[in-house]
């Protein structure tokens, strides 16, 4: 179920009313099964893989904490997806699941179970390291078989054919679960909380599992930490009207910045970027720059349907844009855009690699391997990789030629060079989002051809099209003036009541006149 | 109390302002989006029958027509030409089209006519029966029916809307709300269609009309259009003979480009089925005919249907040759054909 969606608009306010009204428990047993269904809207088959990753990575947090879950209760969650599954094969024939997949996923299950009551067999000092890996192995695994394994399979032939072998030909048509990426990271990132101690062992089944699949951002994320998330859905708070009043308030922005912005930016940048399109320079331009708007509408959009979703039940999600196009430099625009990833990256990966900490041809290396995996985190598909060596490289670039690292200072003194910098970051983010949107990597040289040459040739006229795009992105804008006092995006906190009123009409009369051009999350591919 | 907690000031404005938008729009917009929600087949959109006997055409209910005005009862001594079809007789503009230049030239030869464009673009056989229904009310003297194939599939989305937009689905409810409704429209049909080329439109946006229209050349679903094109002129005709008023099938035609100086016309079968129909009050005009015999018909063509304001012009000056073949039926006595000249 999309937030874009009238279901989704019955859903949110069916579920908070139930919600308000159940005791502790109850609350958390009607955001679970919330969860299950609307991610069961989207595919049903694909909540086994959902509640495979609860099960191995709830059994071994509490393993690698010592506290040694029973056997019985150990081979029945590792037996839930396949339950789940066979149930499916039964009661929903149209889901299409044969007995092979269930015999699978059993067998994949009855794997777990055997490799976690081994673990318990090492001695003490080993176990916690092995649990780890265990639960890493088995998370990634599936990450990497629904995501990368048909693209590595296809990188291969590609290969062995440039090299002028004939391999045989293997054919793997596999379905992408969608946010598979998101609660795999998000459920990751809660093991390695828990084998650091930086964060205790969710000792309840049901919480963890809410944790893991709580709907307003299992599929698009932010990704959330067990000890920010976990400690909320505990909480027996009474309702506060406060929770409605920011929650609605994001919503409306969230939509506003999806629905009016992306969905309308997005008819300029799919013409550019599509194989067919004669381009020049002027064209090549306004594709780019609408698509970041598409992009940062899109994404920061659902970020803000989700936690306003999530403060209606009162929880707060982590922030995970703030102001991405105010970036003076690459690194500052990591610290700004998709936060919740470029933190999760920062402290799973780059940190453990080494950081920043030893000689800087090993920061280089760390800076590489980070954000070529961050690229790769995106997507199956080279151009991903591309897109993050290209951050990478910025990365570095700022680093280590003086020139830049001065102009891209923060703490820079001079306005003019503040500027300079944010001009100059922009232009670096255009060129990265023109990769990224690239569907291959022939189309981004048509792309980087077409910036040569201005004249018109057999190019539509652009300019009542920069004119579509500016009344899409001039609201955006304006709204981001309005709320950068705060350096939040979404906080009208210091508009007065009438101006936040008339904000707030005018949001919701763009929002509707834009329903009709109703698409997808760009990030629920990820 | 309680409740004034749960309402922010800015909520209860932003409430305000929407209710009173809403209601200015119920008062000055209310007659501009009557019909809207039948989607083409409501039988009144866009005829404004006032008491004084005028009837003015106008914007409403999905039928943008040009806007008009005429008496409800035929004056006497007028010839009143009234032309129902789809984007290609409404012309791209009100007096490029041919309707127009059609009442021109019968006033060079003296008549004393009237033409209303009764066209609208998209509209199919089935939306077009509803508006020729409606023009029978008005007297005509003479109904031009352009026929077309291609908007079949508009005219049955268009139905299906109408009969689940009459439904409780909650997918509607906004669009229930007059301004919202009249800021989505002024959105597509005054920024949208102007601000983005028509090749950006048709090809990404997912929605739109035309995009879908374009979507659809498979032959089943252009030999299903026929069909239905073929059985519900087979309808009109009855109809306007049922009525007693002659009635002009114009069969349209496609020109298909075949390289730089090679191309043939298309007509889908409706030049056989207009001339099947024609007889007893029925005349028939194709579009093929009228353009064929030329040295260079392409120059008339807009695109592979629609025209040019010289073809349109091309197309009046045909119709009321055929006119003049029946101006006895017709009983146009100043359009009898001058003797020809025996040459001696």
């Amino acid at each position: 179920m999309s937030f874009i969606t009238w279901q989704y608009l019955l859903f949110l306010p069916l579920v908070l009313l139930l919600y308000w009204r159940l005791p502790g428990r109850g609350r958390l047993l009607l955001l679970l099964a919330a969860s299950y269904v609307f991610y069961a809207c989207w595919d049903v088959r694909f909540l086994a893989l959902v509640m495979a990753t609860t099960a191995i990575d709830f059994l071994c947090a509490l393993s690698i904490e010592g506290k040694r879950p029973g056997a019985a209760r150990v081979l029945l969650l590792a037996l839930l997806p396949a339950l789940w599954l066979l149930s499916c094969s039964f009661f929903l024939p149209a889901a299409g699941i044969n007995l092979l997949i269930v015999a699978v996923a059993a067998a994949l299950g009855l794997a777990f179970f055997a490799g976690h009551e081994l673990i318990w067999l090492l001695a003490r000092e080993k176990r916690s390291r092995a649990f780890l890996i265990l639960s890493i192995g088995f998370c990634l695994g599936i990450l990497g078989f629904f995501k990368y394994c048909g693209f590595f399979l296809d990188s291969a032939r590609t290969m062995l054919e440039f090299l002028g072998m004939q391999p045989n030909k293997v054919l793997l048509n596999i379905i992408l679960p969608v946010g598979i990426s998101f609660y795999t990271f998000q459920s990751l990132g809660y093991v390695i909380d828990v084998y650091r101690g930086q964060s205790p062992a969710c000792p309840s089944l049901l919480t963890f599992a809410t944790f893991d699949a709580f709907f307003p951002q299992m599929v698009a994320g932010p990704i959330e930490r067990g000890r920010h998330l976990i400690p909320q859905l505990q909480q027996t708070a009474a309702f506060r009207p406060d929770y409605l009043h920011d929650g609605l308030r994001l919503i409306i922005v969230g939509f506003f910045k999806k629905v009016f912005v992306a969905d309308n930016c997005a008819l300029l940048a799919n013409y550019v970027f599509d194989p067919q399109t004669p381009l020049n320079g002027y064209w090549a331009c306004l594709g780019v720059v609408a698509f970041a708007f598409q992009i940062y509408g899109d994404f920061s959009g659902y970020t803000d349907i989700a936690r306003g979703s999530a403060k209606l039940f009162g929880i707060d999600l982590v922030q995970n844009f703030r102001f991405p196009y105010f970036a003076k430099n690459p690194s500052d625009f990591w610290g700004r855009w998709h936060i919740s990833l470029s933190t999760w990256f920062r402290d799973y990966l780059y940190i453990p690699l080494g950081g920043n900490r030893g000689a800087n041809w090993e920061t280089i290396r760390n800076l590489a391997v980070t954000m070529l995996l961050a690229g790769l985190w995106h997507g199956a598909n080279w151009i991903f990789v591309l897109w993050g060596a290209y951050h990478g490289l910025l990365l570095i670039l700022y680093r280590v030629v003086p020139g830049l690292r001065s102009l891209g200072d923060e703490t820079s003194a001079s306005s003019y060079r503040g500027a300079l910098a944010m001009a100059l970051m922009w232009v670096f983010i255009l060129v990265g989002w023109a990769i990224f949107r690239s569907p291959n990597l022939h189309q981004l040289g048509i792309w980087l051809a077409a910036l040569g040459h201005w004249h018109t040739g057999l190019s539509l006229p652009w300019a009542s099209s920069s004119l579509w795009l500016l009344l899409h992105a001039a609201p955006l804008i304006l709204l981001q003036l309005l709320t950068w006092k705060y350096r939040d995006e979404t906080s009208l906190r210091h508009l007065s009541w009438p101006a936040r009123g008339l904000v707030y009409a005018l949001m919701l009369l763009l929002i509707v006149s834009s329903t009709e051009h109703d698409t997808e999350f760009i990030y629920f591919q990820f | 109390m309680k409740m004034k907690k749960w309402l922010t000031p800015a909520f209860l404005f932003a409430v305000l302002l929407l209710g009173v938008a809403e209601i200015g729009a119920r008062l000055f917009f209310a007659q501009d989006i009557s019909g809207r929600f039948d989607y083409g087949y409501s039988p009144d959109a866009g005829f404004d029958e006032r008491r004084d006997g005028l009837v003015q055409l106008f914007r409403a209910g999905g039928r943008r027509f040009h806007p008009q005005s005429f008496q409800r009862q035929r004056p006497p001594g007028t010839f009143r030409v009234m032309v129902i079809g789809d984007s290609v007789p409404r012309g791209p503009s009100f007096k490029e089209a041919y309707p127009f230049l059609l009442g021109t030239e019968l006033q060079h030869h003296a008549v004393k006519a009237e033409a209303v464009n009764l066209a609208l673009p998209g509209y199919g056989a089935r939306r077009c029966q509803v508006v020729l229904r409606k023009a029978l009310e008005f007297e005509p003297s003479l109904i031009v029916l352009h026929v077309n194939d291609s908007n079949k599939y508009e005219d049955e989305r268009e139905f299906r809307r109408s009969q689940e937009f009459k439904t409780w689905h909650p997918r509607n409810w906004p669009m229930k709300v007059f301004i919202f409704r009249r800021l989505y429209e002024a959105k597509v049909e005054k920024v949208f269609w102007r601000l983005v080329p028509d090749q950006i439109r048709l090809k990404f946006a997912a929605k739109d009309a035309d995009a879908q229209v374009a979507a659809n050349p498979d032959p089943e679903e252009v030999r299903a259009r026929v069909r239905l094109a073929r059985e519900t002129t087979r309808e009109n005709a009855a109809l306007a003979r049922a009525r007693g008023v002659p009635l002009l099938l114009i069969t349209q035609c496609r020109l298909i480009n075949d390289g730089p100086q090679a191309f043939h016309f298309e007509d889908h079968g409706l030049d056989a089925l207009g001339r099947s129909l024609a007889g007893e009050g029925v005349y028939h005009l194709s579009m093929k005919e009228v353009f064929s015999s030329l040295l260079d018909p392409r120059s008339y063509f807009s695109d592979s249907g629609h025209l040019k304001p010289s073809g349109h012009l091309l197309m009046a000056q045909a119709i009321v040759r055929k006119m003049q073949e029946a101006y006895q039926q017709l009983g146009l006595t100043a359009l009898k054909p001058e003797a020809k000249d025996g040459g001696g």
